[in-house]
């Protein structure tokens, strides 16, 4: 079985589960595989308003917001503590990794638009790429931060531009970040994410 | 307070495309119940991955959409309810009337439109797939083709609807506020 071949039954959600795995793990490091299924991904949804769509029942609508309500307090307080909130992330649409990572783009202040793709293998180690990111600038480097829920963050590697494999294994809630430092790096970050994205 | 604003926003992308997400649920699933569970567990999910959501052109749509199906597989796989062969009938609620949002018709027509389009072999790999969440070992064996040849149906005709398709208009994205 050629995992490439995979991607199609994988947009389609018709691959048995241990194949849906194999081609996961594939995916972090197949770039070709991740920009195919994001753009077969697209396709498969369009499917989606081929089906009829009777209005949903009026208390989903209030059973969602309260549950998000409810939920959201436990997960953010912490990582908003840390970083200024100045960066936006845009977890966006090509949605290329949904089951095992997440697409996040971010739209900088002078709005350049970023996409990072963070691919979670099945041993929680992950692959990081960032599209649209400059190359780092003389004296300068990205740095990559895994930051567990509830901890510091902790340094996971630094790249000059494109991505990298992260050091270590990302826990689960993780969010992973991007900041730029001075040449090799730093032990604590310095300055305020240019994108992150919790897993 | 931010986390009000965020409630608003994931207000307004259920506002967005809540139906849809229903619609494709239930159709997946044949079941009421089960279509709202598939499509909470989706919005939940979205929501615990990031996010706040700003004006932009994206793709959301496409991410929830995702999400919501996988769900829905994965419920019709536990229930064994997906019956292919009422496929053919359009078991939902009749259509048309004054009930059905416009925009969404519209959009049900130009996929259905293009899925005519398709070979049928293509279209009815891609329509047992996606609408019955059948497998692509459950299909070879139902369709009594190769594996191989199943593979080659969904990747020919997915690609096709990218063509037919064409490039989707402005959507809202989403964003997160760290």
């Amino acid at each position: 079985m050629d995992v490439h071949d995979l991607t199609a039954a994988y947009a389609l959600d018709a691959l048995e589960p241990a194949e849906a795995e194999a081609y996961e793990a594939h995916l972090g490091q197949c770039e070709d595989c991740r920009a195919q299924l994001a753009e077969l991904n697209e396709s498969a949804a369009a499917l989606a308003f081929g089906a009829v769509a009777p209005a949903p029942p009026a208390h989903l609508r209030e059973s969602i917001l309260a549950a998000a309500a409810a939920e959201r307090s436990n997960v953010v307080p912490l990582f908003r503590r840390r970083f200024a909130p100045r960066v936006l992330a845009v977890a966006a649409a090509a949605a290329a990794c949904v089951a095992v990572g997440f697409t996040v783009a971010a739209l900088r202040p002078g709005g350049t638009h970023l996409v990072a793709t963070v691919v979670l293998a099945a041993d929680r180690t992950a692959t990081l790429q960032v599209d649209g990111l400059a190359h780092a600038p003389q004296g300068k480097t990205y740095e990559a931060w895994v930051i567990p829920a509830g901890g510091a963050p902790r340094p996971a590697g630094i790249f000059t531009g494109g991505g990298l494999t992260l050091r270590g294994k990302v826990p689960a809630h993780a969010v992973v970040a991007v900041t730029l430092e001075r040449a090799g790096g730093v032990s604590a970050p310095t300055t305020t994410p240019l994108v992150e994205a919790r897993t | 307070m931010a986390a009000r604003s965020e409630e608003s926003a994931l207000a307004e992308l259920y506002d967005r495309y809540g139906r849809a997400a229903y619609g494709l649920a239930l159709r997946v699933v044949r079941d009421p119940a089960l279509a709202e569970d598939a499509v909470q567990e989706a919005f939940l999910a979205l929501w615990n991955s990031a996010a706040r959501f700003v004006p932009e052109k994206s793709k959301a749509s496409t991410w929830i959409l995702t999400l919501v199906h996988r769900r829905a597989v994965d419920a019709v796989r536990r229930e064994q309810r997906r019956r292919a062969d009422s496929l053919d009938h359009a078991p939902e609620p009749s259509v048309g009337g004054v009930d059905e949002d416009a925009w969404l018709r519209l959009q049900r027509e130009r996929v259905q439109a293009a899925l005519r389009s398709l070979p049928d072999a293509q279209r009815e790999a891609l329509e047992l797939a996606y609408y019955g969440g059948f497998s692509q070992s459950e299909l070879a064996e139902r369709l009594g083709q190769p594996i191989g040849t199943i593979k080659s149906r969904m990747f020919a005709g997915l690609s096709r609807l990218r063509e037919l398709l064409g490039e989707p208009g402005t959507e809202v994205s989403w964003t997160s506020t760290i």
